[in-house]
């Protein structure tokens, strides 16, 4: 740094001495964003496990839109055919082509993936930042009553919401996956609030009198945020899983709409022909949830806190 | 012939940001016997040095670019793995500043001091439980019999790093090297330590390395004192010379900086604040490295020569162009 | 000058220790403060020395209500702390502050080094919001920190600059007490140094009271009118620091005087010597 003509050096070390010296410098200009993105990019597997998660979600997003076929056309002269030039998948039983209903297959898995993670984190994180947050028996008496809801089973729970709510739909199934698998992050965000809380900067924000939603709204969710990352690539492959079980016995999605899962249900009638049709939707499926474990699991050392200081 | 002798080392880190010169032509000898204090504020590299004798830095992003660690006769940076490994512990012993994560929460002191006397010698589990025993009472730990079968957790923070002597102890090293050994005590167990490490570096004719940022441990137990600042060494001396005669201007404004426990009004005073702070490695300043925060730079010999470590007065080497004796009556900082 | 900003009387401070999986049981306490009695004057610095675990930093929080102690008084500028309402507390905080010792978790690694000095004028409602920018302007010119930097985050700055950040927030209320916890215990010397000036001068220049909290006894003292030395959570010897450094009367104080490493080669190895001999003393008795 140049020493600035004009200033004064008012005395070694005390006020003004960083006009005369080097001492007010930045020691490093990285953000903690691009420190994450770096240490991100040098794990391999992540970032392809990151752009085969985008490949997938722009196809789905894009494909129905320029493929040449219309997903819900049915055909009966061109059912059931095998990979070819016409149909690279192939086409299922109604004659539709397998590329096209994947991608709108796909709209169906990850959207509600998506939809119930939000629904997931929005309960998790006020749950769980209440409960560590106010503490004492108040946490003690939140926290049992997610230990026995932790004790039901995941899917049954799921199947009883829907039967509740009633209608199978896309918003119901959110709903239920999300109602059925929040109880993970609102652990983990009570956890990090409980750490986040004895940080001297909140004891600081304390002593200057800062109300206690002040407190927590500015100081702790902000640095929660990185946990949440991380939460919503284990919380979407969870819930994609599950969305999959339900429609796969039955309880998806009903045609002509589709999901993997009930892509692979339909599928599964017709195994010994033509394999293709179960095939395709379950490695969907599966190259869907390796990548998003991948990509948490990347960012998890790209965000881990405890690295991220030296 | 010194039982170490390290020549001109050069250990860099290889990261995003450049290259980090974190040790950048350091060359010293230890006799045996005898205590060497190395004293620096953190990052001037001196426990970087301790790391590559023991060859235990990092390695990826760090290595050792340059220079020679001669222990015993053997070159240590030419070694392999192997070789190493049976150096290390059995030869020149190590011990770190944090006792508390330095063992092994869920096994006993008895298995984890045991286990290393086995790793090098081959001996009973009676024998060598019985050694264990014989090194904790010589680490002055109380009832050691009873307290071998305990877990780490209920031994307090001074009683640990004893262990952690102990355990260093176990194979008869001839080099003891103590990183920051006391720095988490509090002074009253620090006192204590280092008495202890003292009487046995005595009894077990060791030589001994103590890295240290105290100025007053170091007044304490080092024989030789090197004074490390960004990268190099500024100044060595024996040391009352050190301490009499300062004449690297940071080694004076190190010990001008010391809040003074005894003296006349030390309310009042202010203390001499070196200003600014200690140069990035990656780019550090092409001549000397103190010359952006010393008050006697000036001319082309600091900002356009590295100086060289000269011998000012017999065993008194100094890296400044402008040391004190070769100042005309200036003094500055408070000189103990 | 001899008015008492401060003033402590027979503070306690307990904790429980629980035990029990499922439903926790109160089983014992640990006397973290027990019985705890001083007064810092108006301007001066009361310095509170002891070793880890004697209970100096939790006395601090306590003081300032951070924790609310078990039972006994705190009374500054003449209101009695532990009996004051939340809206009270919250405004008598402006006059009363704390600098931490650990550089590194005191300052909201999410937050501008302006957005973090402000914060307490924002707080407080103080200012519009173009007069809090230049009022943290100032104020870090105030503690020597480039004022050109407040739109940098903290992780940025090296320990000693962090440290004068959170000085900057300490000042802001512009306090009358200031409770300083180890603030250069995590700090190179030639840094410390530099804060330990800062500090001196700031309480020169704005006439701040401090409690001055450190395990240091080379650095209480140079800071420090009064000292009180504190062992298992009471405090063992009060006195003007002269006195205490010079003519110790306590044994604890005496033990952690000679402890202390000091740079003189001399009287360390004299020191040496002289505990050498009493442990063999002891030992030959045994």
């Amino acid at each position: 740094m140049v020493v600035q003509p004009g200033e004064v050096t008012r005395d070694v070390g005390g006020p003004g001495a960083y006009a005369g010296t080097a001492a007010g410098a930045p020691i490093r200009q990285t953000s903690l964003w691009r420190d994450a993105w770096y240490r991100y990019i040098r794990n391999r597997a992540a970032v392809l496990a990151g752009v085969v998660f985008l490949v997938v979600l722009a196809y789905c997003l894009v494909w129905p839109a320029v493929s040449p076929y219309d997903p819900y056309k049915v055909d009966f002269s061109q059912a059931r055919q095998n990979p070819s030039l016409d149909h690279p998948l192939g086409t299922d039983r109604f004659g539709r082509d397998m590329l096209t209903r994947t991608a709108l297959g796909g709209r169906v898995s990850i959207g509600i993936g998506f939809a119930a993670t939000i629904v997931i984190l929005v309960i998790g994180v006020a749950y769980g930042a209440i409960s560590g947050f106010i503490g004492g028996i108040l946490d003690n008496g939140m926290m049992r009553f997610l230990d026995a809801l932790y004790g039901l089973p995941y899917l049954p729970f799921a199947i009883i919401t829907l039967a509740i709510i009633g209608d199978i739909n896309f918003w119901s199934m959110t709903v239920a996956l999300a109602i059925a698998s929040w109880f993970t992050t609102a652990r983990i965000v009570r956890g990090q609030v409980i750490t986040l809380k004895e940080n001297d900067y909140i004891r600081a924000t304390r002593a200057i009198g800062a109300r206690w939603y002040r407190i927590l709204l500015r100081h702790i969710l902000p640095n929660t945020l990185g946990v949440l990352i991380i939460a919503v690539f284990l919380e979407l492959p969870a819930v994609v899983l599950g969305e999959a079980f339900l429609s796969f016995i039955g309880l998806g999605i009903s045609p002509p709409e589709a999901s993997w899962g009930a892509m692979a249900q339909e599928g599964r009638e017709v195994y010994r022909t033509s394999p293709h049709l179960i095939v395709i939707p379950s490695v969907a499926i599966a190259v869907l949830v390796l990548c998003a474990n991948f990509v948490a699991d990347g960012l998890r050392d790209a965000l881990d806190p405890r690295t991220r200081e030296t | 012939m010194a039982l170490l002798d390290v020549r001109d080392l050069k250990t860099h880190f290889f990261t995003r940001e450049g290259v980090v010169h974190a040790v950048d032509g350091v060359s010293f000898s230890v006799d045996r016997g005898r205590t060497l204090g190395i004293v620096g504020e953190s990052g001037c590299g001196k426990s970087v040095t301790a790391l590559s004798i023991m060859g235990l830095i990092p390695k990826p992003p760090a290595k050792i670019v340059a220079g020679e660690v001669v222990f015993d006769g053997r070159d240590l940076t030419k070694l392999g793995e192997r070789q190493l490994e049976s150096v290390r512990g059995r030869e020149i012993a190590m011990i770190f500043q944090d006792p508390m994560t330095s063992l092994n929460p869920t096994l006993t002191i008895g298995t984890q001091i045991t286990e290393t006397i086995k790793r090098h010698f081959d001996l009973s589990n009676e024998r060598a439980r019985k050694r264990a025993v014989e090194l904790l009472e010589e680490v002055r730990i109380p009832n050691a019999a009873s307290r071998l079968d305990d877990y780490p957790h209920r031994y307090s923070g001074g009683m640990r790093q004893r262990v952690m002597i102990a355990i260093a102890l176990s194979c008869n090293p001839m080099l003891l090297i103590a990183d920051e050994p006391t720095t988490a005590l509090d002074v009253t167990v620090q006192a204590q330590v280092l008495d202890l490490l003292d009487e046995l570096r005595e009894s077990h004719d060791m030589a001994m390395i103590l890295i240290t940022h105290d100025m007053g441990v170091v007044a304490e137990t080092a024989d030789e004192v090197i004074v490390m600042y960004a990268g190099q060494v500024v100044e060595q001396a024996p040391v009352l010379e050190l301490f009499d005669h300062p004449e690297h201007p940071y080694t004076e404004a190190l010990l001008g900086a010391l809040p003074q426990i005894e003296g006349e009004r030390i309310r009042e005073a202010r203390l001499t604040a070196i200003p600014g702070r200690p140069p990035d490695l990656v780019s550090p300043p092409p001549a000397c490295r103190f010359a952006p925060r010393c008050p006697h730079a000036g001319g082309d010999s600091c900002t356009e020569t590295m100086p060289e470590l000269r011998e000012l007065r017999s065993g008194h080497w100094v890296r400044s162009a402008h040391p004190t004796s070769e100042r005309a009556g200036r003094p500055v900082g408070a000189s103990a | 000058m001899a008015d008492t900003l401060l003033s402590v009387r027979d503070l306690h401070k307990h904790f429980p220790v629980k035990s029990g999986m499922l439903i926790a049981r109160t089983v014992g306490e640990v006397k973290a403060v027990d019985g705890v009695t001083f007064d810092v004057e108006t301007g001066k610095t009361l310095g509170l020395v002891g070793e880890s675990g004697s209970g100096k930093s939790t006395t601090g929080y306590c003081i300032l209500q951070l924790l609310k102690p078990t039972s006994g008084s705190v009374r500054f500028m003449g209101k009695e702390l532990t009996e004051l309402g939340r809206e009270e507390l919250r405004q008598t905080r402006r006059e009363m502050q704390i600098v931490f010792q650990d550089p590194y978790s005191s300052l909201d690694p999410r937050m501008t080094v302006g957005n973090i000095v402000g914060e307490p004028l924002a707080v407080h409602g103080i200012g519009s919001r173009r007069d809090r920018t230049s009022r943290v302007r100032e104020l870090l010119d105030v503690v020597g920190f480039n004022p050109d930097f407040t739109n940098r985050y903290p992780h940025e700055f090296s320990g000693g600059q962090r440290q004068r950040i959170g000085i900057a927030r300490a000042l802001a209320l512009a306090p009358r007490l200031i409770v300083c916890d180890e603030p250069v215990s995590a700090l190179d010397v030639s840094i410390q140094a530099q804060i330990l000036n800062l500090l001196k001068d700031l309480q020169r220049d704005f006439q701040l009271t401090y409690l001055f909290i450190a395990h240091d006894l080379a650095v209480v003292r140079t800071m420090s009118d009064v000292i009180a030395v504190m062992n298992q959570g009471k405090i063992v010897e009060l006195g003007p620091a002269e006195q205490v450094y010079t003519k110790p009367q306590h044994e604890y104080t005496k033990a952690l005087l000679s402890a202390v490493p000091i740079p003189d080669p001399r009287k360390m190895r004299e020191r040496k010597v002289e505990r050498r001999r009493l442990r063999h003393a002891l030992a030959s008795e045994l």
